[in-house]
């Protein structure tokens, strides 16, 4: 009697049409760009995770190398102005952009999604005072909203963060409102609200599951916007302080030298670039992965 | 008669529209009984959809319920909060919608919408999960148990109007309203669909209330037709008598254009004249007085109210079917434009 069940089991086929993720990561895998572009974002995330625990000399380590030191064997990098490993900061860094990209858009998707999606399924007066609001927001210049708060409530990682998610939360709000106006016209929101749901299962599981693509490729472009807008404000001063590096502000700090030791502008510029580009690959190939209309 | 479990009284939906006020349900009034199986038929914009809406207010914007009573266990369901009526949606009353492929949440498990439907008015969830296996056995979709796990367009059409039907079961609902449950599907489906709520009708004892276009369907299924027209019941009746005898100039042409198996080869399809009124701007008198075949002069001005004209059966009509066909030969009219049996044309009653 024991192996019943195991015949069963293997006689009963796999079902051949695969679900809506298990289809968009059939399609993601094979676009090649966007595929590098993941590889490279995940040996990102593995030298963040690696540098908590190790990175060649101390990051904030003074005269470890002559100042200006070009890149050699011993520091592949160069060492800046202060004679500090460059690799080993520029190892932190990508710590802080990873932090500041991932950790932004995640607030974005806590303010932008729910606010999207009142104002959306509500309209009335909601929406209006919502979309009032958001077009204060674009109103303003994101870049004097970001140095006053971050003048304000001092430049610490956290509020760094909340300064970009202050200037960068319309465009999910925006998204989801409307994705939730078109969505709330179909006839399973019809379906759901007959058979008694609750507005909050409404708006939850019916209508943001439908929307999670966009939001999805809305999130992954978000990144590399906060992660630049972060490496700007510290290159002006206003970002992460000294000694923790960021990207940015070790461009800022080899500005002085770039005729001498241009490696130290060159480095984390590079590196920015490629992490900028990578994620702007995948959120391309996750829109085209994700849209329904490209399937097959 | 026993006691009715819904009374719609004078029910009266509108659409505030760019153009004006449409009157969509206009003083609607009508009975359903534990355990019947009620048709209401009209062709597209008659209002027949939108008084089911308005039922569970459910009416779309820019709709409106502005008057009238719908009497469910001594509650006036147009009057009770907003999450009373959520509570009697899906757990006494139930709806099933036209389209299954539109209806179902196209990202959701089948069986977990199914779940949730229970979910909603307080099944735990391991509770749910047992009862969906055995809804979607009940509405005979084959391997249900491996079912429950597919995505809704993994399913036919017919086995998604199933599921949808699992889920209007799912909280034993003593009336199941279905919006044309069959019109998205093909000929041999739908027999099937009509068989199942046939089914389910008689077994459960659950009243339903089937909207359809199709007389078809109202013949089929249901016990008892309703016939609506421009937003106003025209006619009801027992289904038979109504085949039988329509003593409305509409459910007369409505049942004359359904095609028959054993009409002549070289016999058209008479279908009605004219279209079906503007709702912004409705007719003066009659509201098929434009279209109709039997008009006579009071029609213009006069609009008739709903009457007895046979045993249970009532029609809104100042010269029925019976006296049509005494005094305008109705039977024998080939032709049957507008005015043609009772010669009454536009400009005639001044």
């Amino acid at each position: 009697m024991a192996v019943a069940p195991a015949i069963r089991a293997a006689s009963v086929p796999e079902p051949a049409q695969a679900s809506l993720w298990t289809d968009a990561w059939r399609r993601l895998r094979r676009n090649r760009l966007a595929l590098a572009a993941a590889i490279y974002l995940v040996l990102l995330v593995a030298v963040a995770l690696v540098a908590l625990f190790y990175t060649p000399y101390r990051m904030s380590a003074t005269g470890i190398a002559p100042d200006y030191a070009p890149p050699s064997l011993a520091h592949w990098f160069g060492a800046d102005n202060l004679g500090r490993d460059q690799l080993s900061r520029l190892m932190i860094g990508a710590q802080i952009s990873l932090v500041v990209g991932v950790g932004t858009q995640l607030l974005v998707l806590a303010v932008g999604v729910p606010i999207g999606l009142l104002a959306g399924y509500y309209r009335g007066w909601i929406d209006s005072v919502v979309t009032f609001i958001i077009n204060v927001f674009y109103g303003v210049p994101d870049l004097l909203v970001a140095l006053i708060l971050v003048f304000l409530l001092g430049p610490s990682l956290a509020n760094i963060i909340i300064a970009i998610v202050a200037t960068r939360w319309m465009d999910m709000a925006r998204l989801v409102r409307g994705q939730t106006l078109a969505l709330r016209e179909r006839e399973f929101v019809e379906a759901g609200r007959a058979s008694g749901a609750k507005p909050m299962k409404m708006l939850f599981g019916h209508i943001m599951p439908n929307a999670l693509g966009p939001i999805i490729v809305q999130a992954t472009f978000g990144v590399p916007a906060a992660i630049l807008f972060e490496a700007f404000l510290s290159f002006l001063g206003a970002g992460v302080q000294q000694p923790t590096p960021s990207w940015g502000s070790m461009a800022k700090d080899g500005v002085d030298a770039i005729r001498f030791a241009p490696h130290m502008v060159i480095i984390p510029s590079i590196a920015l670039s490629l992490t900028l580009m990578a994620f702007n690959f995948l959120g391309d190939g996750l829109r085209d992965a994700l849209d329904p209309r490209s399937r097959r | 008669m026993p006691t009715p479990i819904l009374q719609v009284r004078d029910l009266r939906t509108q659409f505030l529209t760019d153009g004006g006020i449409v009157t969509a349900v206009d003083g609607v009034s009508f009975d359903l009984y534990p355990g019947e199986s009620l048709g209401i038929v009209g062709e597209s914009g008659s209002g027949k959809s939108v008084t089911a809406l308005s039922l569970l207010r459910l009416v779309p914007d820019p709709g409106k319920i502005v008057g009238g009573q719908v009497l469910f266990r001594n509650e006036d369901l147009l009057q009770i909060s907003e999450d009373e009526i959520r509570q009697i949606r899906g757990r006494d009353i139930a709806m099933i919608f036209q389209d299954p492929q539109s209806s179902l949440n196209p990202v959701l498990k089948t069986g977990f919408q199914v779940d949730e439907a229970m979910l909603a008015h307080g099944k735990t969830k391991a509770e749910a999960h047992a009862r969906t296996i055995e809804l979607l056995k009940k509405v005979r979709i084959p391997a249900a148990e491996s079912r429950v796990k597919d995505f809704p367009h993994q399913l036919s059409g017919g086995m998604r109007q199933r599921a949808m039907i699992a889920m209007g079961l799912a909280n034993t609902p003593s009336i199941l309203i279905a919006d044309e449950p069959t019109t998205a599907l093909d000929v041999t489906v739908q027999a099937q669909i009509l068989e199942l709520l046939a089914d389910l009708n008689r077994e459960l004892g659950m009243a339903i209330m089937m909207i359809t276009h199709n007389m078809g369907v109202v013949a089929g299924l249901c016990s008892r037709v309703i016939v609506m027209y421009a937003g106003q019941i025209v006619e009801e009746g027992p289904v038979e008598q109504i085949f039988d005898s329509p003593q409305h100039p509409y459910t007369w042409s409505l049942l004359r254009s359904i095609p028959r198996v054993d009409a002549l080869r070289h016999e058209r399809l008479r279908s009605i004249e004219g279209i079906a009124p503007d709702l912004l701007h409705p007719p003066a008198g009659c509201r098929f007085h434009p279209r109709c075949p039997f008009r006579i002069e009071k029609c213009f001005t006069d609009d008739p109210t709903l009457q007895d004209v046979a045993p249970n059966q009532r029609a809104k009509c100042w010269v029925t079917m019976e006296r049509a066909r005494r005094e305008m030969h109705a039977d024998d009219l080939v032709n049957i434009q507008p005015g043609a049996g009772s010669g009454v044309r536009p400009g005639d009653q001044t």
